[in-house]
């Protein structure tokens, strides 16, 4: 099969209003951050309770999407999964968008971001033993590895496609590992403390990210007029089984692990105290009952439900639902008060802490949204993410009369005759 | 060599207070509205907590001063990516603002609940308290004289007027005192030297039962609570 890459012209009415709204929303989030710089984190909702926000639940969520959606590109160009092959440059473009949200999000949640570079001067002002410290090397190395991988495929370099892949792959890895550890070794909260947050995060980027590819792969092919692979869908569709069923498992063992001691209290409040609907209907539900009961166990009874529509229904449910597990990580678990002295504790030192929803944290969290939205709609126009239409499936597109702007989006190399472009960077694959 | 340590007797504690109230003066601590407190945004270097144990009429309450601990392991200290917070050698436990980026992640660590994040521009900039000259042999880097909002913030044991003490050749712990200790109406608190066997604190710790809070974590606190 001959793959090409083509880019996004930009220049359709669909695409200029997308970016301009994301645009807008994006300054929104901008000038909503220069207030909260100004005036002060009592404009978010956190705590001295609950001191971590809405930043840091979109950054590990960002960080677990990305590193996900990084290891699944491997798939293509260190394993050879050649069926996957048109969706491996988007999901590396993705990955980067993603990553630099995450790391807007940290810089948005520190309190004194002019001082953000002392997290760099590593071993010289910077204390190693902080985890913060550790994923600041992770993190700053995962963006220019990503780069360069990107730069590398776009290149078509075989070699150093499949050897960077390799140290892709196992930098994305220990990334999503760095990240459980900021909250697995917190002895003092109890309900973050245990060994296999860093496995359990790593599960759950790889299951949100192949999630996320599923419904980024049927949404693009759809856009672009593609005939969409049925059997690439229901075998990545069987990867995402295989690990909703490990995060499941993790998940369980990281709760009875809690349970079973005798200090359980946290634990048994996020389980069933105020906030543990949160828990069990947004991230047990989605992630791992509405998936595999559409996936798995009704399609046995239904033959209809094995089908494109559902299988997107539950990759989304599945991207929806770990951003609330790690909102449920980081805001509602956080919220039972410390046992500083046996008994209970009056006052407001026991009362569990609370959250607010505030309009500043809001917006400037839809503003990381929209920035990642519009780095990746900027990268659809400038790189070449897109796999070029077949000749059958362009004639069937203008067999059907699709509307004049939708067939505009497209430029392919042979008909649109850009200038600027050598034809030798649109590598034809195999 | 000075290890500053602090010594609160539960017996004499009456939970009124005056130690916070002490606290905020001293450091000019904000105050916070009732709205801010209900939201646990307002900054407490010092709190006081109430422990109720059974059911009426069986019902015991026990009432605990929580400074920082000043722990000789501290979390906060480990997980600092910036080295904003450091060990002294004299064992307190600093907030350096010039470095501290304001990540909270020493808010997440301490077990005891010791720090608290400035949220907003306060009105009233400069500490209350006359900063003694630079000596960068005994404290090392100077912290930043003027709260800001977006740091975090804690206890310091009042070491500028351990400084002065030092300056002045007074006796800390019997003269000079943080201002928690001298404000107590019951002397419930004493302050001074745990490694010199001829201080109050020594011999308070010799002499009576103490517990120390959250001994499981490990963290070592160097305030010591006699039980009643």
């Amino acid at each position: 099969m001959e793959l090409n890459f083509v880019s996004v012209e930009g220049h359709s009415k669909n695409y200029k209003i997308a970016v301009g709204i994301l645009g807008g929303l994006f300054l929104l989030g901008l000038i909503c951050y220069g207030i909260s710089y100004y005036k002060g984190h009592y404009l978010f909702g956190s705590s001295n309770q609950i001191p971590w926000g809405m930043p840091i639940v979109l950054t590990i969520y960002f960080i677990g999407l990305s590193a996900g959606s990084l290891i699944l590109s491997t798939l293509v160009y260190v394993f050879g999964q050649e069926k996957y092959k048109p969706i491996g440059r988007m999901a590396v473009m993705l990955a980067i968008a993603l990553i630099f949200g995450a790391l807007i999000g940290i810089a948005i949640d520190l309190g004194r971001p002019e001082n953000f570079w002392r997290l760099f001067m590593f071993f010289y002002w910077n204390n190693m033993t902080s985890m913060f410290a550790i994923n600041g090397i992770l993190y700053s190395g995962y963006f220019i590895i990503s780069i360069a991988y990107l730069g590398i495929i776009l290149s078509g370099n075989k070699v150093w496609m499949k050897r960077w892949g390799y140290l892709a792959i196992g930098w994305a890895a220990l990334v999503h590992m760095g990240t459980g550890a900021i909250f697995g070794f917190m002895a003092a909260r109890e309900a973050w403390f245990s060994p296999i947050k860093p496995l359990e995060f790593l599960t759950a980027a790889v299951t949100s990210g192949v999630a996320l590819l599923i419904v980024v792969l049927i949404l693009t092919m759809k856009f672009t007029g593609r005939n969409l692979r049925k059997d690439m869908v229901i075998s990545l569709s069987r990867l995402l089984i295989a690990f909703i069923c490990i995060l499941a498992l993790l998940i369980f063992l990281d709760k009875m692990t809690h349970l079973y001691a005798p200090e359980r209290q946290a634990v048994l409040y996020s389980l069933t105290g105020h906030y543990a609907w949160i828990f069990w209907c947004l991230q047990i539900g989605l992630v791992v009952i509405i998936p595999l009961a559409i996936l798995l166990i009704l399609p046995r009874f239904n033959q209809k439900l094995r089908s494109i529509k559902w299988i997107f229904i539950a990759s989304l449910s599945v991207v929806v639902g770990v951003f609330f597990e790690r909102f449920f990580l980081v805001i509602p678990q956080a919220a039972f008060p410390q046992q500083y002295y046996p008994g209970h504790i009056e006052g407001i030192w026991g009362t569990v802490g609370t959250f607010a929803f505030t309009p500043v944290e809001m917006l400037i969290s839809l503003g990381i949204f929209t920035m990642v939205g519009l780095l990746f709609l900027l990268g659809l126009k400038f790189l070449k993410a897109l796999p070029e239409k077949t000749a059958e499936e362009l004639a069937a597109a203008a067999a059907k009369s699709a509307p004049p702007e939708a067939a505009d989006t497209i430029k392919t190399e042979t008909t649109g005759g850009s200038v600027n472009i050598p034809p030798v960077e649109n590598q034809p694959s195999q | 060599m000075e290890r500053w340590g602090m010594v609160i007797d539960l017996d004499k504690c009456t939970g009124c207070q005056e130690c916070t109230i002490a606290c905020k003066e001293e450091n000019n601590v904000p105050h916070g509205s009732p709205e801010e407190q209900k939201r646990k945004q307002d900054p407490y270097w010092h709190k006081v907590i109430a422990a109720s144990e059974g059911e009426y009429p069986t019902v015991h309450t026990e009432v605990i001063p929580m400074p920082c601990m000043h722990c000789d392991n501290p979390a906060c200290v480990m997980v600092c990516p910036c080295k904003a917070t450091y060990r002294r050698h004299d064992g307190i436990v600093m907030q350096n603002f010039r470095r501290c980026i304001g990540c909270k992640y020493c808010m997440v660590a301490c077990p005891y609940g010791a720090r608290a994040y400035n949220y907003k521009e306060q009105e009233d900039l400069p500490y209350n308290r006359q900063d003694p000259p630079l000596r960068l042999d005994l404290i090392g880097c100077w912290p930043f004289p003027h709260r800001t909002h977006g740091m975090v913030e804690k206890c310091t044991f009042c070491f500028h007027r351990i400084e002065q003490a030092l300056m002045e050749g007074k006796e800390i712990g019997t003269d000079v005192v943080p201002a928690c200790v001298e404000a107590c109406p019951a002397h419930a608190r004493v302050f001074g030297n745990l490694d010199d066997p001829e201080s109050e604190v020594a011999r308070l710790l010799s002499s009576r039962t103490f517990i120390t809070l959250r001994e499981a974590m490990g963290t070592n606190p160097k305030v010591h609570y006699l039980t009643k």
